[in-house]
């Protein structure tokens, strides 16, 4: 085999998950009358914008070989906060910058961020310094933090989100997507870039393939990881900021189901649970294709419940094509 | 310092645990450019005197003097910087990253485009090729993951890494443990190669047979002290195997 063909078949198993949403998207705008049109493809890119910038947080974990459970709930608090700070109605406080309104904007997100990356600290503290299992910290914190989100808000919702905030996620005219839409794709954009072309990408990557190596070679790995959870939890974080614009308020269940949406998406995108295998544009391809699927059945009338068996139905054959890819590699080789 | 001066000076390492006495006055020297076959029954006090030299263990007392300085390693880290590594097989690659991530791990080639470090991949790739040429070691590409070569490519990877970014004293732990004839053959081709640029090589091994391939000098540990110090030459396998178990000539 000539060293083109081979760079040939290593490009197309590397984005076997694109060629899946492609061939998708094909046969639904075929076999779905009203499927191929602006709007549903504009629709399934603003559908995944929750979903999928949470799952770049997770998926930058479990490159690292690690586990972060907590994002969903990560994403309800930085919502609920986002909520009562800049919501009228209900629990909401209705804070505005006046006279700078627009200031409203960097600063709740910057909050967002706060709270989400003080989360994923206190994560990779107990991870790092503790030697504790990364799945049951999380785990803890997926239901603490919940916890948390119900005891700030006593149940009760926050609803009317400031104007100087809503526009996040008001489609702008010409490109018929929300800024909310834009952020997701330059997230991910910026963070693949960190990921392939910077020594913490590599690091990262290398950490989750054999992290007795990369620390006898000198890296820090334990910072390492520690900056990993931080991340999820910033990243998480801006889902939730993002979640509250969208609903225009925060309830104390928000956000609930998509860490299965984010698992799974990861999972379908290429990442192994294995950790050191992995690249965010197959995750970010992975969204898109669950938020495809969805659409599609909503389509066609099925019931909603559909989208769940459809979605474990996926995730094991994202399993089986993981193991497939592996073989082929190693004829390759 | 000079070309004379040995590049590894051990004056009369002591290591006791307790009561037990692991190693009771060790001493030999290792030259630049030199094989040298440490060699011994279980329990001799092989590993012990590997992870002294290689600093994962401080000896009780002795000297320790490396290319000309007395030195007292408290860490792995300590004796790698001065250019002592051990390479154990599989621990020290990933083997899910390519030939060029592997060699650079830790020491990447970046430019900085407003702050952020950027990996330089072409460049490093050159590096890596170059530095496999000189070692003739060929690899079909230096963008393959690690996971898909064989043992012996991979320990051409370490090994090369190992000389390229300055290392001195290199030591092997039953390397051909886990490779076939053909690789040993290699590795084994490799390991004169290296010594021939003035760097030291002490293999660990149990096989009579490749002790005497490749190594120009074989030390005998037995009972915590050195039991033989021959050169190949002016030696057997079969006086080397009674040094081992201390059979009387």
């Amino acid at each position: 085999m000539s060293a083109r063909q081979r760079a040939i078949i290593e490009f197309m198993l590397d984005n076997l998950v694109w060629l899946l949403l492609i061939v998708v998207l094909a046969a639904f705008s075929i076999g779905i009358p009203s499927y191929f049109q602006i709007g549903i493809f504009t629709n399934i890119i603003e559908d995944s914008t929750y979903v999928g910038v949470m799952a770049i947080g997770l998926a930058i974990v479990i490159i690292a070989g690690n586990m972060d459970l907590s994002v969903e709930s990560v994403a309800g608090l930085t919502a609920m906060v986002t909520g009562i700070l800049f919501c009228n109605g209900g629990i909401g406080l209705g804070y505005t910058m006046a006279p700078v309104e627009w200031l409203a904007i960097p600063v709740s997100l910057l909050l967002a961020i706060a709270v989400g990356g003080i989360i994923g600290f206190s994560n990779g503290l107990l991870v790092v310094k503790l030697r504790m299992n990364a799945f049951i910290v999380t785990l803890a914190s997926y239901i603490w933090v919940r916890g948390l989100v119900l005891a700030l808000s006593g149940g009760r919702s926050a609803q009317g989100m400031v104007p100087e905030l809503r526009i996040i996620g008001i489609p702008i005219d010409p490109i018929l997507l929300p800024p909310s839409a834009l952020i997701a794709i330059v997230s991910f954009i910026g963070f693949s870039f960190l990921m392939r072309r910077t020594p913490f990408g590599r690091h990262i990557t290398m950490i989750g393939g054999n992290p007795i190596a990369t620390f006898r070679a000198g890296i820090k790995t334990d910072r390492l990881i520690l900056v990993s959870f931080i991340l999820a939890g910033a990243v998480a974080g801006i889902a939730g900021w993002l979640l509250a614009i969208r609903t225009s308020g925060a309830t104390a269940n928000l956000g609930v189901g998509m860490l299965f949406k984010a698992f799974a998406a990861v999972v379908i995108g290429g990442v192994s649970l294995k950790g050191g295998i992995g690249q965010l544009p197959g995750v970010y391809a992975g969204v898109l294709l669950l938020s495809a699927i969805q659409t599609a059945i909503n389509l066609m009338g099925l019931p909603a419940h559909y989208t769940q068996l459809i979605l474990g139905a996926l995730v094991l054959a994202a399993m089986l094509i993981d193991t497939l890819k592996l073989q082929i590699r190693q004829r390759l080789a | 310092m000079t070309e004379t001066t040995p590049l590894l000076q051990l004056d009369n390492i002591v290591k006791n645990y307790g009561a037990i006495e692991a190693l009771r006055g060790i001493s030999f020297d290792i030259a630049r450019g030199e094989v040298l076959a440490l060699l011994g029954d279980n329990g001799a006090g092989k590993s012990t005197l590997v992870k002294i030299i290689s600093g994962g263990l401080e000896a009780t007392s002795g000297r320790i003097v490396f290319d000309g300085i007395e030195r007292n390693f408290t860490s792995p880290a300590e004796a790698k910087a001065a250019g002592i590594e051990t390479v154990y097989q599989d621990l020290s690659l990933c083997t899910n990253v390519d030939v060029v991530a592997n060699f650079f791990m830790g020491r990447e080639i970046v430019k900085r485009f407003l702050g952020v470090p950027i990996l330089q991949e072409r460049e490093m790739q050159t590096v890596v090729e170059k530095a496999m040429a000189n070692a003739g070691t060929r690899i079909p590409s230096m963008r393959t993951n690690v996971e898909h070569l064989s043992g012996g490519q991979r320990q051409a990877i370490e090994l090369n890494r190992f000389v390229h970014w300055g290392g001195k004293l290199v030591l092997l732990d039953e390397p051909f443990a886990a490779l076939g004839v053909e690789q040993t053959r290699r590795g084994l081709d490799m390991i004169k190669r290296i010594a021939a640029q003035g760097i030291g090589v002490v293999i660990i091994t149990h096989i009579m047979a490749q002790a005497f391939q490749v190594a120009d000098r074989m030390v005998v540990i037995r009972q915590g002290k050195v039991a033989g110090n021959v050169e190949r030459a002016k030696t057997s396998p079969d006086e080397v195997v009674r040094m081992i178990t201390g059979e009387s000539l």
